[in-house]
Order: C-alpha cells, then structure tokens, then sequence
C-alpha cells in the first residue's frame, strides 16, 4: 500500500512537470490560424435560414451573395457585376461575374443563382420580402439572370445584399435539394474566400483559405469591394465566459475575442495587450408591445404612458456601463445612416412619470398588471427590463415581469394571449423594411390600416429620396402607435490582439479578409 | 457473488426503463422551441411549422417516445438537431474530455485528501489537524468559479505557464502533452472534492481507530504505522471508496461551471447547452448515458465492498 501511494506520487509528479515543460504555442507565423473566441456554438450554418449571429460571423467568410454593404451601409455588387432596371423597376437584369468558383471548384453561372434565389423565395428567412406573389427568376444568359416582380421594390438591392437570413449563392445541385431544412455541413460550399473545413462540437468550427477565390479588383470597403483570405485558417472557438475569453486574449490563447462586457471597456481600453474593437453599427433594446391580445391592443394612449415613463439613460447606463457605449437617441437608425431621422422623436426618451401617470389615467388604466417576457439568457435585456418595471412603477404602471430562458420565450411569444411586452435586440439592418416591427407576421404584429397602407408605399418605389421620405412617416407612426419601445444605441465591443493588422471595421458582423498577423 | 450481480443487473434494468420514461417526460415538458432556437430571432411561424414538420417534432409525444426507445434499444441514439451529427459520436467527442477531466481532478482528489486526512487523523487534537482542517474547510467552502477565475489570471495570463482553456483531443496534434489543457481546470475542481475526500477519511479512521480490533492490534505490540494502514486505513476506505466512486460520476456530469469556464468540450456542457438549445435527442441521449453510468458505478461500488472487506455479505 505504502510502495504503491508513492509510485503513484511520483508518476504524478512527473506528469505534471512533463506537462508543464511542454511550452504553450503562441506565436502564430505569418499566414497561420486566427483563433476567434466566440459567445456560443453557432446555428447550422445556412446562412438562408437564420438570423443567429455566431453563424453569421463565420458564414461572412464562406458565402457570398449577389450584393453586399460598403462601408457606408451601401449595397454594392459582390458576384454581381451590373445591372440594369426595365418596366419601372419591376424587371431586374443582373450581370454576373464570370471566373467565380465555388470551393469543389465548380464556375457559378446563372444556373447557380437561379436555384439560389428560388430556395430563398420559397424558405429563407427574408426572401418573401423581395419574392412576393407573381414574381420569379430564370436565367437569361450563362452569366445573367432575370427578376420580374409585380410591383416595383425600392429595397431589393439591400434585400439582395444583406447575408442574414440572406440570398447566399450555392451551387445549383446543392440550392435546388435544399428544403425548409438547414443544408447538412456537406454542403457548406459558397464562394468566399474560407471554405468550411470541420465542425467540432464544443471544440471548434475551422474554415481554410480558398486557393481558388477570384477576388474582385475594386478596393476594399467594408464588406465590398477585394476580399483578400491572409489566414491560412480561422477556427471560432466557444468560449461562452467573458472573463475567459478575455484572460484567453492576454494569455495569447485566442487572436480575438468577441462581446466583451461593458464593465470591462475602460480597462480594457488602456490594456497594451489587447487592442479594443467597437462595433460600427449599434444594436438596440426593443420591447414589444402586443398588438393583437391583452391590455395593450388598440390601447395607443397607454402605450404612449409607458414610452412617455421610461428613462432610457439609466436603462442604457446600467445594461452597458461607460458612456462611450451607448447613445440614448430615437431614431431607429444612427446618426450618420443614410435612413436617419428625427421625425417624431420628441416623444422619445420624455422620463415623465408624473405625465404619464396622467396619460395612463386618461387611457383608462387601471392597475391590472402588464406581463413582461424576458430572459436572462442576454444580461443587457434583463437589466433593461429590471430597470424599466421600476420606473414603471413610479408611474402608477404595474408591469409584472415573467422571467424565461430565451428558448422559452421565442415559443411564448408566438402566443399572443401569454404576454403584453416581450424585450430583444435587433442590429441596424441595411434597409428599414427589415425591421422586424415593420414585419406583419412578427410577435407584436403591427398590423394598423396606416402602417398598412405606408408599408406598401415604401416597398413599391424604387425612388430613393421618396423611400426617405416615407420612412420619416414611418418612424413618426411608430412613436404615435408605438408597436415597440426602442431604449436606445448600444455599442458592443470586441478585443483583438495587437499582432493582427488592417482589421476592417465590424458593420454587422466582425470579418477577416484583409486582415493578418503583423 | 455472481446470483447478487445477476439480481442488480435485472434492478438495473427496470431502474433504466422507468428513468428513459422520466427523461423523455421532462426534456418534452420543458416549455421552449427547438425550431426557433435554430432559425433564429426572425423566423416566421410558417418557417417554423414547416421545419417541425420535418423534423418529426409535430408527432403525438407517445409516438415520439416510441421511436426512441425503439431506436435506442437497436443502439441508435439519435441525430443532433443542431450539430447534424449522431448522438453517440457527439457524446464519445465530449466523454473524452469529461473521462479525462474527472480522472486527473481524482488524482489531484486522491493524492491530496487521502494522505493529508490520513494524518490528521493520526495527530487528531494537534494544531496540525486543527490547520489542516480548517484548510480544508476553506478549500469546500470557496466557489469553483472563484478558483478557476484566479487560477487562468496567475497560471495563463500572468504567467503563462498553462493554457487558459479548451482543450484539443488527445488524438490531436500535441498528443498526451494535450493534458496540461486539463490542468488548471482539475485543481479547480479538485479543491472542494479533495477537502471532502479529506475530511471523510479523517472522520472514518478515527471511527476505525476506535474498535476493539485496534486496540488489540495496538496491545499485541504491532508497530504503530502497520496499524495505521493494515488494520485502521483499510477498513476505513469502505466510505472513502463509496464517495470516490460518486464522486468521479458526478464530476463526469455535473462538472459544467468549470467546463463552461474553461471551455471544455465536456459532457456537463454539453447538456446545459442542449438545453438551451432545445436539443431534444442530445439531452435524452446524454441524460440517458449518464444515467447508465451511474448505475453502473453504484454496481461496481457495491461490488468493491466486498473485494475490501470479506465479512461483507452480499444479499
């Protein structure tokens, strides 16, 4: 017993010290692997089919569609190269570029897209917003394809270049099998720059460089323009602690390492070992009202009560901390969008209690609770929402918070008699018809006469200054019927180590082409 | 010997049966949506149904239930929704972890609370003992996540001796060297494992020191450290062995802070994430596997009992 505890000791003693004089790799060569430390395991990866971050992030580097955003929100061509518009707008002729393969090497033609688009049409997350009854698509060419709708779209280039819930281009064998279901990981094959190599459960999603990407010549603009694969792979690594994640970064475990806390900016931005990476377009809370059950229903004066109640500030400063993170503003687009608008935020942001009090009052309230579904599973809409039911209450509005994991409220929310308010986020999308509160079939449903009538205005010109225009009578709607609450800009932010270089700034979504290690 | 283990392999599996009715009642009880979990924030109900459909999950809960026992008992435990791989490879990449995280953390546990409660049971009273257990006091008393939090600043931000987390397969390159991934995450969860272990074979030995047995052993004039480990020490592993085998389940799945925390591809994690996710088939698959497995130990302790002490009977 005793000769055996000490062999034992021993042998551990010697594990430990020949572990221990294994030296931790770190240095990664030029070219080399970008270890990108991640939230969570992402969604399937087809990109048609989900709205899920993680996916989107790495799904940027292996798919691409006909369009994408430049640097300034713009859709630009990706595996486009013109197009040209008939019969008012209701006939898109799109010119493709030729030499674009795809990663089993096979060339993208019109046959590519066709089957692309028309997958989308029929199941991706947005495609009935552009392919709407009496449209279609056919190949009018090796290198062109025809989109004929029965209205003219103002947002079809944003709709064509947005990847989220977007139309990627997959080849045509793969795009016309795929069904309402995620295509299996066999059949990630895009056209980026990285093709997806293996996903390891847990341990990793690795996409390798493309040797036979053909990039476009015009220069890099955001997400436009040459798309240049420096890595020789990527591996995103869930890493669901922040504290891991950032500790990971330092350590020289990981090369980036996103949705860092915002308690952790400012020292993080004085840390010489990480370089702090803001996003360039905001997210923001939104609580939804119910439109078509319960208290708030019709109830536009109440809903006006709890807007005119609720201070975003302290909402914003204690979901995300330092000021540089957030900008309690009412537009629903930043400053500097080209959607950007002050039309009816004067009602924004009010903090009134003592009015709304009155307004509750006036609007026949009369104390019964209004259920609030939130989730801990996101910390910020928790917080938002503690803090709202507090001010709230200082109103005289009871607001009774049920508390749910986030899988459980997406199927609650679904019924409409289960809630009044729900909270999420959404990410500034490329075109204002994304929104989802502008989406009729979207909880809340927002489905009044005169947002009716302003919605089909804004699809049916493809008139940019005449969108503008109507989107401003949107957004002064939106504060009169208040389908949701928005409480405010928020800037979320990532750290990168200091040895990656030309690192373009995240729009939606952080990307790596272009980038390398110094 | 062999009628008993017959007789508990047949309990077994009546335990087995009624606990794949209880898993598949619970997960399906469980309100939340796989599909909306998968599609994303902006799904629409339509996209929903239709993917449902598809995937079997709009079937009477019965009929569900019956195409996964009858799969199951061929040896099929199902496909992942989320990661569209087999149930049974997803756990096997995820049991490497967890077999090897419990097993280093046992080392750590075993080097450390048997000989230390060994000798504060030997200088019971003494400010030895008194430190010791006090030590071991703080060490149960303290949060894992605390101690894993400091243990990656020091030893991989600071230091840079250890990797802060993951952890590659040993099939991987780097091979066995690959286990110093596991390092800093079993000390962590050695710390309260180890101060149990500790105080429960300090407790034991100084109940076993106390019998007839000892102080005869003692009169008879056998050297005190024979005593200690031939007739005191032995007869006390009958509890030791008992939570060591618990133990070793437990951190085989329940070990999810620290492998959240270090991001370890373990089992533990691998549940709350399917959980969260709504991964039905994972969570059944898992649940079910962990199950057996704690059977399983219970069988093999209940057998180890006899292997140490031939006076026990086993009816």
């Amino acid at each position: 017993m005793k000769s055996g505890l000490r062999g034992l000791i021993r042998g551990a003693a010697a594990l430990v010290v020949a572990l221990l004089t294994v030296p931790v790799s770190h240095a990664e060569a030029a070219g080399g692997t970008l270890r990108y430390a991640a939230v969570s395991e992402p969604a399937p990866l087809d990109v048609m089919l989900t709205t899920a971050g993680v996916s989107l992030v790495i799904g940027m580097h292996v798919f691409e569609a006909l369009y994408t955003i430049d640097s300034h929100y713009q859709p630009q061509p990706m595996l486009a190269d013109s197009e040209k518009l008939e019969d008012g707008g209701k006939t898109i002729i799109i010119a493709l570029r030729q030499g674009v393969h795809f990663h089993n090497g096979k060339e993208m033609t019109s046959e590519d897209v066709v089957a692309s688009l028309k997958r989308w049409a029929q199941y991706g997350v947005r495609g009935k917003l552009l392919f709407t009854e009496g449209s279609s698509v056919e190949a009018t060419g090796k290198y062109e394809v025809t989109i004929k709708l029965p209205v003219p779209n103002g947002a079809w280039k944003n709709l064509l270049a947005h990847l989220e819930g977007g139309p990627a281009i997959y080849p045509s064998e793969i795009a016309s099998k795929a069904t309402e279901k995620p295509i299996e990981q066999a059949d990630y094959i895009g056209t980026g720059p990285y093709m997806f190599k293996e996903w390891r459960p847990n341990r990793y999603i690795e996409i390798d460089k493309f040797d036979g990407y053909n990039a476009r010549s015009n220069p890099g603009d955001g997400y436009s323009g040459k798309r240049e694969a420096n890595f020789d792979s990527i591996r995103f690594i869930p890493v669901p602690d922040v504290g891991t994640r950032v500790s990971g970064i330092q350590a020289g475990d990981y090369d980036y390492a996103e949705t860092i806390s915002g308690d952790l900016y400012d020292q993080l931005s004085g840390d010489a070992s990480v370089k702090v990476v803001k996003a360039g377009a905001p997210l923001f809370g939104l609580f939804f009202t119910n439109s078509k059950a319960g208290i708030l229903k019709d109830n536009f004066k109440l809903r006006r009560a709890i807007e005119m109640a609720f201070c975003r500030d302290d909402a914003l400063r204690v979901s995300f901390g330092p000021q540089a993170l957030w900008n309690a503003q009412g537009s629903i687009f930043p400053p500097g969008n080209f959607w950007y608008s002050t039309a009816g935020t004067d009602k924004y942001n009010e903090c009134d209690p003592a009015g709304a009090k009155a307004l509750a009052k006036e609007a026949g309230y009369d104390g019964t609770p209004i259920r609030l579904l939130t989730s801990t599973n996101y910390q910020t809409h928790y917080d938002q929402a503690t803090v709202f039911v507090q001010q709230m209450a200082a109103a005289g509005i009871n607001v009774q918070m049920i508390v749910v994991d986030w899988a459980t409220l997406l199927k609650m929310r679904g019924q409409p008699e289960q809630w009044d308010m729900f909270i999420t986020h959404h990410g500034g999308p490329p075109d204002p018809i994304l929104l989802t509160f502008l989406n009729e079939g979207y909880p809340g449903w927002w489905t009044t006469p005169e947002i009716t009538a302003l919605r089909k205005e804004f699809t049916s010109t493809a008139d940019i200054t005449a969108r503008k225009a109507v989107w401003d009578k949107i957004q002064t709607l939106y504060y009169e019927q208040t389908p949701a609450i928005k409480v405010g800009d928020a800037y979320s932010f990532d750290i990168v180590s200091p040895k990656v270089q030309n690192l373009v700034s995240p729009l939606f979504w952080p990307v790596f082409f272009n980038a390398s290690f110094k | 010997m062999w009628s008993y283990a017959l007789r508990r392999a047949g309990a077994t599996a009546v335990t087995l049966a009624a606990a794949s009715v209880i898993i598949f009642a619970f997960i399906h009880l469980i309100p939340g949506d796989p599909i909306y979990v998968m599609l994303g924030d902006s799904a629409t109900p339509d996209q929903v149904e239709t993917v449902r459909h598809t995937l079997g999950l709009d079937q009477p809960i019965l009929v569900q239930y019956a195409a996964w026992v009858g799969a199951v008992l061929q040896g099929n435990l199902g496909h992942s929704i989320f990661y569209d791989a087999p149930i049974l490879s997803v756990i096997a990449d995820h049991a490497e972890t967890s077999i090897l995280l419990a097993s280093l953390t046992m080392v750590w546990v075993l080097l450390i609370g048997v000989p230390i409660g060994m000798v504060t049971a030997m200088r019971h009273g003494s400010w030895l003992d008194q430190g010791l257990s006090g030590l071991a006091m703080l060490l149960a008393s303290v949060p894992t996540f605390w101690v894993g939090l400091y243990m990656i600043l020091i030893f991989a931000a600071w230091l840079g001796w250890l990797p802060s987390s993951g952890f590659p397969s040993l099939l991987d390159e780097g091979g066995l060297a690959n286990l110093r991934y596991l390092i800093l995450p079993s000390i962590t969860l050695a710390a309260p494992n180890a101060a149990l272990i500790l105080r429960l074979t300090r407790a034991s030995m100084l109940d076993v020191s106390r019998e007839d047995y000892v102080r005869t052993a003692r009169a008879k004039g056998i050297r005190p450290w024979r005593v200690v480990t031939r007739h005191i020490f032995r007869n006390a592993l009958l509890a030791v062995v008992s939570a060591f085998g618990f133990t070793f389940a437990a951190l085989i799945s329940e070990a999810v802070v620290t492998e959240t925390e270090f991001a370890l591809p373990g089992i533990g994690r691998l549940v709350v994430q399917s959980i969260l996710q709504r991964d039905y088939p994972v969570i059944q698959g898992v649940v079910l596997v962990i199950v057996v497995l704690y059977l399983l130990v219970n069988f093999l302790v209940d057998i180890s009992y006899r292997l140490l002490d031939p006076r026990v009977e086993l009816q």
